[in-house]
C-alpha cells in the first residue's frame, strides 16, 4: 500500500477510535439529528393540519432537514476533525510526522462519509417511523444534490479549520454557528424568494440556495432540474477551491506566525 | 570527504512581531552525535526546535534534514526524524497500543503490529499497552512517547525537555532508554533540557543559545572553559547572567 494511503488509513483509524470510546460524540450523529427531525416534521404536521391546501410541507421540511443535516455533517467532519487535535493538544504530535496537510483532510473528510452514512440512517429511521416520509421516494435524483451539498460542507469545514488556524480555540464557535448561517439563507425549507428583500441576493450567489430549491422541484414531483445542478456544481466548486485556499493561507500563516505554540 | 550532515541550517532567523527569537543561526549535525541546545529561557531553543521540525517557518535561512530540504521535502525529511517533548500529552481516548498504531500509520509504516511488538518489548513497556494514555504517570507517558518516535528508526531524535517534571529514577531510565537507542542504531540525539547533569550525562557536544544566537559550541567541558568555569552549570548561570544584563541594557 502507498504510504500516502497508509497515512490516510491511520487518520481515519484514529478517528474511529475516538468516535467509539466518547459516546457524547454520537450526539451529533445521532441525537442532535433526531431532535430535528422531531421538531421540523411535528411543526410541518401542525402547518399542515392547519392549512390543508399545503400538503407538501412536512416533506419540505423533512427532506430540507435530512440534506441540510448531510451538509452539516460533512462541515463537522473537516472542522471537528482538526479540533480534535486541538483539544487533545495532539496538533504539535501531528505536524512533526512526515503526515501531508492534505492526507489529514482527507482522512478526516472519508472518516466523516462514515458518519454521515450513520447520521443519514438515524434521519431516515426518524422520518420514516415518526412521519412516514421516505426520502428515498424521491429517487435516486437526490443523490447529485446529496454530493454537491457535501463539497459545500467540506467547503465550510475548511473556513472554519482556517479561522480555528488563526484565531485559536475561541473561534470554535464558528463551527457550530457557520452551518445555520446557510440554514438561513439557503432557502433550507422554503423558497429563497421568501427571505427579506436584503438577503436574497446573497442566497442566490450560494450554491446550497440552488441545491435545495432542487430538491423542493425533486419533491413536487417534477424532474431534477439540471440546468440548476449544473450552475450548483459550479460554483460548489468555487466554493471548494475558495475554503481549500483559505485553509491553504491560514495554515501558513499558522506555521509562519508559531501559532503551534498554543497547543503545546 | 566530509561526512554527510543530519541537520545543517543556515542563517535561520526567526522575528515574533518586534522580537528576534532566533538571529542567524547555523547549525549542523552530524550523524550519531549527541548535542544539547541550551540557553536560557527566551533563548530561543524550542523555536529552532520547531523550525527544524517544520512546525514553525523561518523567516530566513535554509534548513536540510536527512539530505532533504524543508520545507519543500517537509514528509521526506520527517520520515527520517522523531520528537519527543515531555510537556505534551498523548491522544487521549487511546489505548497505547492504540497511539503507537496510529503514529505508525503517520510514519508510513504498513505493517505496524511486529514494529510496534518489537517496540514494546524493547522498551520493557508490555504492561502498559493496554492501558489507556490519560491513566498514564509522566515518566510511563514520556517513555512511550519515545516509543512512539523511535517506531520508525529515525536517523534524528528531537528531544525538547524529555525529563522535565519526571522523578529522578525515572528520569534515569529515559535517559538510558536515550542512550540505548543511540548506541544499538546510531541515532543522533538534539535534546534540549534545564537539567545540566542530565546534558553531561546525555551528550558530547553542547550549543548554547542566548537572544537567538550561538554563544557557545563545543564539548561540556570545552564550553565550561570557555566561560572561565568549573562545569556547565556553572557556564549556563553565566550565560543566562549577560543574557539579563544585555536585556536590561537594551530596555
Amino acid at each position: 500500500m502507498n504510504e500516502s494511503l497508509v497515512r490516510i488509513r491511520a487518520v481515519m483509524l484514529r478517528h474511529w477510535l475516538v468516535l467509539r470510546r466518547s459516546p457524547h460524540r454520537w450526539f451529533e450523529i445521532s441525537f442532535w439529528p433526531f431532535m430535528d427531525v422531531l421538531l421540523w416534521g411535528s411543526l410541518g404536521v401542525y402547518i399542515a393540519k392547519r392549512t390543508p391546501n399545503s400538503p407538501a410541507g412536512t416533506p419540505y421540511l423533512l427532506a430540507g432537514i435530512t440534506l441540510f443535516w448531510t451538509f452539516t455533517q460533512a462541515q463537522f467532519s473537516i472542522a471537528l476533525g482538526v479540533n480534535e487535535e486541538t483539544w487533545t493538544r495532539n496538533i504539535l504530535n501531528v505536524l512533526t510526522t512526515p503526515i501531508r496537510d492534505a492526507e489529514y483532510i482527507i482522512g478526516i473528510a472519508l472518516f466523516g462519509v462514515l458518519k454521515l452514512a450513520l447520521c443519514i440512517g438515524t434521519l431516515t429511521i426518524a422520518t420514516v417511523v415518526l412521519f412516514g416520509f421516505d426520502l428515498s421516494t424521491v429517487g435516486w435524483s437526490v443523490i447529485p444534490i446529496a454530493l454537491l451539498l457535501i463539497v459545500n460542507g467540506w467547503a465550510l469545514g475548511l473556513f472554519a479549520v482556517g479561522l480555528v488556524l488563526r484565531f485559536g480555540q475561541s473561534a470554535e464557535i464558528l463551527i457550530w454557528g457557520l452551518n445555520y448561517v446557510l440554514l438561513a439563507l439557503s432557502g433550507v425549507f422554503f423558497p429563497a424568494a421568501s427571505l427579506p428583500n436584503g438577503f436574497r441576493p446573497v442566497a442566490s450567489v450560494l450554491p446550497t440556495t440552488k441545491l435545495f430549491a432542487a430538491l423542493r422541484a425533486l419533491i413536487d414531483g417534477r424532474s431534477l432540474p439540471w440546468s440548476t445542478i449544473g450552475g450548483a456544481a459550479i460554483s460548489s466548486l468555487v466554493f471548494f477551491c475558495l475554503g481549500v485556499a483559505f485553509a491553504a493561507r491560514l495554515l501558513a500563516l499558522f506555521r509562519s506566525r508559531g501559532f503551534v505554540t498554543r497547543y503545546s | 570527504m566530509s561526512r554527510p550532515s543530519v541537520v545543517r541550517a543556515r542563517g535561520l532567523t526567526k522575528r515574533f512581531r518586534e522580537r528576534t527569537a532566533v538571529d542567524d543561526l547555523n547549525l549542523t549535525l552530524l550523524p550519531g552525535e549527541r548535542v544539547g541546545l541550551l540557553g536560557p529561557n527566551g533563548a530561543g531553543k524550542t523555536t529552532t526546535l520547531l523550525m527544524l521540525l517544520g512546525a514553525v517557518t523561518p523567516d530566513a535561512g535554509t534548513i536540510e534534514m536527512a539530505g532533504h530540504s524543508l520545507p519543500r521535502h517537509r514528509a521526506a525529511a520527517l520520515s527520517k526524524v522523531g520528537f519527543v517533548a515531555g510537556y505534551l500529552p498523548l491522544p487521549e481516548n487511546l489505548k497505547v497500543r492504540e497511539a503507537l498504531t496510529i503514529f505508525a500509520g503517520f510514519y508510513g509504516i504498513r505493517r505496524p503490529k511486529p514494529v510496534i511488538d518489537r517496540a514494546i518489548d524493547r522498551f520493557g513497556i508490555a504492561h502498559l499497552a493496554d492501558q489507556q494514555s490519560r491513566e498514564l504517570s509522566s515518566g510511563q507517558r514520556t517513555l512511550v512517547s519515545i516509543v512512539k518516535s523511535t517506531l520508525h528508526d529515525p536517523v534524528l531524535l528531537v528531544l525538547d525537555e524529555p525529563t522535565a517534571s519526571l522523578d529522578p529514577d525515572v528520569a534515569k531510565r529515559v535517559r538510558e532508554s536515550l542512550l540505548d537507542i543511540h548506541r544499538e542504531q546510531g541515532t543522533t540525539l538534539l535534546v534540549t533540557s534545564h537539567n545540566m547533569r542530565e546534558v553531561e550525562t546525555l551528550c558530547e557536544r553542547v550549543v548554547i543559545l542566548a537572544h537567538g544566537r550561538i554563544a557557545a559550541d563545543g564539548t561540556p567541558a570545552d564550553v565550561a572553559a570557555s566561560f572561565d568555569t568549573d562545569d556547565l552549570e556553572a557556564a549556563f548561570l553565566e550565560v543566562a547572567s549577560r543574557s539579563r544584563a544585555e536585556m536590561g541594557e537594551l530596555r
